[in-house]
């Protein structure tokens, strides 16, 4: 029998209805889970669907309704000590401040131990040897409030480590992190089983995360839905996305060409499967004599005028982006130096928004003083659909927080619509209203009764009489996907995707000029993601509103910005279309950012010695070309 | 910035005072508090300032940073020594109009005003020479025998590190959700107060859901890690007394001593 094993559990959550009745509602139904000590388990499941009321079975924070789970042959239902169980299966949570429990991180390694009743001398072992083990050793005398996500994460690990458990069960332990913290923090977990044999169970939706464990289950409706090795879970493309899920990139592309008579095998997961593929089956052709290796590493005013000189490279671009692509093609812009000329983006249409040299600097005219942002010039036009990337800290928030004057440069100028907004006498509550900000996890600024009165407070605060501002609100519900039914509902009995949304429409009802959106699909599931992208970029496309997206995922701002601006160290590194932002991956990196993975896929295979286009960056693209050179 | 908050007023250091066991601050300052309202006269004051200020020297602890505490008071204290100076009945030695100065308020003021800086300059040392943390764990363990009356020492000990560490994270959070707010058109600074309350409602409604999802979380978290309360539980840092604690608690002595002479002499 293995260290983990349910045998047909099921689980109901009581909920009462309003006129007292209890209701059953199944969360977990007869799943059957046999796990050996020492794999890696990844289970994959679209929010809701029971993941994590299941994982909570395995450390006895629920106990089973129906059927059972032992725990090391230990029955969860009959251990009168539950905390035993939890002793032997340790979980890591989502969110990284709210299972920290003390100011120091040391303090808080012990608290597991201390809890466990371990002698003092031992206490201090563990504490060091697990702070050791997660790399936060150095950070051991440190407050947690002064560490990143990434950071704060490993010290839970450390925490659950410290009380050496057989199991630890991640429940969505990257949601809330960036890139970089997100690959930490899964290191930790793969190094955790290979070095110390932990049995390891990862609750995701990142599909990329789940391409190292050893077996995948995919949960839906509380049921087992699909299970196997990443390889046999992604050959099946077309039912995880029937299970709101997602495949990575890599596998959506050769899935995709797969469909259209490309002979590439079953479920490749890596770029390097891609690339083998591509070699052994000679899907394309060797690129021409005169482009010779070396040409690879071609510079990047001789990369563009190369793509400006094949207009075909648009056509083979998807059809909303069409018209766009013509434009960029035909810039001669494109040639200089793009980190000496900031915006080659074509600046079609009036300037709604300015920055004229905004700085903005901490504790000013101190031995203290940081500058967050560094003498930064900015345009934005009349309807462009914008991304905005960097690393945690490289100053993007407080750039955007500019631009409805949440704050105040201290040097430099505002301009909207040719206004400086810091001038005497400006209303920038009506700024605010015009330059509409969503910030990150937006559904915790909901706070009234109903859907509908919570999204026309923005309005109601434009001076709309309470008829004029419902009428907005049903409007910007309508638009984010929110139908009728659900206006009287309570803001935070929705699901988190709904959340988020009806906290886009309270936005959105006012009807502002500008949206900027900060990590919109920060934590939500794929198919979450996608609604919200996708409904946003069709209202920009039907009413030409301009857009600012901030993000993390370079898949996104690739698919629907078609402007882009780094930036770094509080100044903008880049501001330039996506494909020719991402064409600069190396620097990119270097910057602590990374391009997206169809990049780096294209890349290598020109570096394989394949014609193929470099600056293709959505699965679209590739598709489109790659498909057009194997028909040649 | 918000996040220096966790720490409080404490001041890092290694010195004498922030190596003594916080049991031993803690009842120290109380000890110290009590013989301040014992000594009566001029030499009495004197040995306690002497007191006092060999302290803040052995607490490395800039000048500054100690009397920064009394900013806080200064209102309270001005307030208490006018009241005293002008209300006080006796032999008058100043008068203008409907003021009237004693020979009596001037002394009570000047008593008054001189223990109340003390006070707080002793509080305000304790807490720049002591993490947080560590005051909680005296707490607990100084007011252990409680248990008997049922006090949930532990459990209220627990609360309040607890506290320490959401409170910075909190207010971070009251200042997201107010910028939020204010993205969409809130209005936190002008009409009347009754419109002020009022507007108070879109923050603290979104707080409240968010801390109690947090006390949820963490919960749940706690339990995952184990805790079942105090019971069995060890510590990974112990209060211990040291030599240097006995030797603090011998000085105590002599503190009290001399004062509990000055007030049987009224010196």
């Amino acid at each position: 029998m293995g260290i983990i094993r349910a045998l047909k559990l099921g689980y109901d959550y009581k909920r009462y209805t309003d006129d007292e009745q209890e209701l059953k509602v199944r969360a977990v139904d007869g799943v059957d889970l046999d796990v050996e000590a020492g794999e890696f388990i990844a289970i994959l499941g679209h929010n809701g669907s029971g993941k994590s009321t299941f994982a909570k079975h395995i450390n006895a924070l629920l106990l089973p309704s129906e059927g059972a789970m032992f725990i090391d042959g230990v029955d969860t239902s009959k251990e009168p000590e539950l905390w035993r169980i939890r002793q032997k299966a340790g979980m890591v949570f989502q969110n990284p401040d709210n299972q920290i429990i003390s100011t120091v991180v040391e303090d808080d390694v012990a608290f597991g131990p201390e809890n466990l009743g371990v002698p003092q001398d031992q206490i201090w072992a563990r504490m060091e040897e697990s702070l050791k083990k997660v790399g936060m050793y150095a950070y051991r005398e440190k407050s947690p409030n002064r560490l990143s996500g990434g950071q704060k994460q490993r010290v839970a690990i450390a925490g659950i480590v410290a009380m050496r458990p057989k199991i630890i069960i991640f429940d969505e332990p990257t949601a809330m992190l960036d890139p970089n913290g997100r690959k930490d923090v899964l290191a930790v977990a793969h190094e955790l089983c290979r070095t110390e044999k932990v049995t390891i169970i990862l609750i995701t939706h990142y599909m990329e995360e789940v391409i190292g464990a050893d077996r995948v289950f995919v949960m839906d409706g509380g049921r087992v839905a699909l299970s196997g090795t990443p390889r046999e879970v992604f050959s099946r493309v077309e039912e995880l996305k029937r299970l709101r899920l997602d495949v990575p990139d890599v596998t959506d592309l050769a899935y995709a060409l797969k469909k259209k008579g490309l002979p590439f095998p079953d479920g490749i997961l890596t770029r390097e499967e891609f690339r083998t593929a591509v070699r052994e089956n000679r899907i394309l052709p060797a690129r021409a004599e005169t482009e010779s290796p070396a040409a690879v590493r071609r510079t990047f005013a001789e990369r563009t005028t190369q793509r400006s000189a094949k207009p075909e490279f648009a056509e083979a671009s998807e059809p909303g982006t069409l018209d766009k692509s013509h434009e960029h093609t035909a810039e001669p812009v494109f040639a200089c130096d793009i980190s000496k000329n900031p915006s080659n983006v074509r600046q079609e249409g009036e300037t709604l928004l300015e920055l004229e040299n905004v700085t903005f600097a901490y504790s000013l005219g101190t031995a203290y003083e940081t500058k967050a942002l560094d003498d930064i010039s900015l345009k934005i036009p009349k309807g462009q659909f914008i991304g905005v990337i960097g690393h945690t800290g490289s100053g993007k928030s407080t750039l955007i927080q500019h631009f409805n004057g949440l704050m105040r440069p201290t040097a430099g100028r505002v301009l909207f619509e040719g206004k400086d907004i810091w001038e005497k006498g400006y209303d920038l509550r009506k700024l605010r209203t015009r330059v509409g900000m969503v910030f990150q996890f937006p559904e915790s600024q909901l706070f009234e009764t109903d859907v509908l009165t919570d999204c026309a407070f923005g309005p109601k605060n434009q001076g709309f009489s309470v008829e004029e501002a419902k009428e907005k609100a049903k409007a910007a519900l309508h638009i984010v996907g929110i139908g009728e039914e659900l206006y009287a509902a309570s803001p935070f009995e929705l699901s988190g995707g709904q959340k988020r949304r009806v906290a886009i429409a309270g936005i959105l009802a006012m009807e502002p000029d500008i949206l900027i959106l900060d990590e919109p699909t920060a934590g939500l599931d794929p198919k979450g993601r996608d609604e919200i992208l996708g409904r946003v970029r069709d209202f920009h496309n039907d009413h030409g509103i301009t857009i600012v997206l901030v993000s993390h995922s370079m898949e996104d701002v690739a698919a629907y910005a078609d402007r882009l601006v780094v930036v770094h160290e509080g100044k903008i590194a880049f501001d330039d279309t996506p494909a020719n932002v991402f064409s600069r991956y190396r620097e990119l990196e270097s910057m602590g950012l990374a391009a997206p993975q169809i990049t780096y896929l294209m890349n290598e295979l020109a570096e394989d010695g394949f014609a193929v286009d470099t600056s293709a960056d959505t699965v679209e693209k590739a598709e489109a070309d790659i498909l057009k050179r194997w028909h040649r | 910035m918000l996040q220096d908050i966790t720490l409080g007023q404490y001041y890092p250091g290694n010195s004498i005072l922030h190596r003594l066991d916080p049991r031993t601050k803690f009842l120290g300052t109380l000890i110290f508090i009590v013989g301040l309202f014992l000594v009566q006269g001029v030499i009495g004051y004197t040995f306690v300032t002497v007191v006092l200020l060999a302290l803040i020297f052995l607490s490395q602890v800039p000048w500054k940073i100690v009397l920064k505490g009394l900013r806080a008071v200064l209102f309270i204290l001005i307030l208490t020594m006018l009241f005293n100076i002008f209300l006080i009945p006796g032999k008058v030695i100043a008068q203008w109009w409907i003021f009237r100065i004693t020979e009596e308020g001037l002394y009570t003021a000047i008593r008054m005003g001189i223990r109340l800086v003390y006070l707080v300059t002793g509080s305000t040392l304790l807490t720049l020479t002591t993490i947080p943390t560590a005051m909680t764990d005296a707490m607990e363990s100084l007011f252990r025998p409680l248990k008997v009356f049922h006090v949930p020492v532990h459990e209220i000990a627990m609360m309040m590190s607890i506290a320490l560490r959401f409170i910075p994270i909190l207010m971070e959070e009251t200042e997201k959700i107010k910028k939020a707010q204010m993205a969409r058109g809130a209005d936190f600074e002008s009409g009347s107060f009754f419109r002020r309350i009022k507007s108070l409602v879109p923050l603290l409604v979104p707080l409240f859901v968010s801390a109690f999802q947090r006390a949820n979380d963490l919960a749940l978290a706690m339990e995952a890690r184990c805790y079942h309360g105090g019971e069995g539980r060890t510590r990974m840092k112990p209060l211990r007394y040291a030599k240097r604690d006995v030797i603090a608690y011998i000085l105590l002595a002599v503190f009290i001593g001399v004062c509990i002479l000055c007030l049987i002499f009224g010196l």
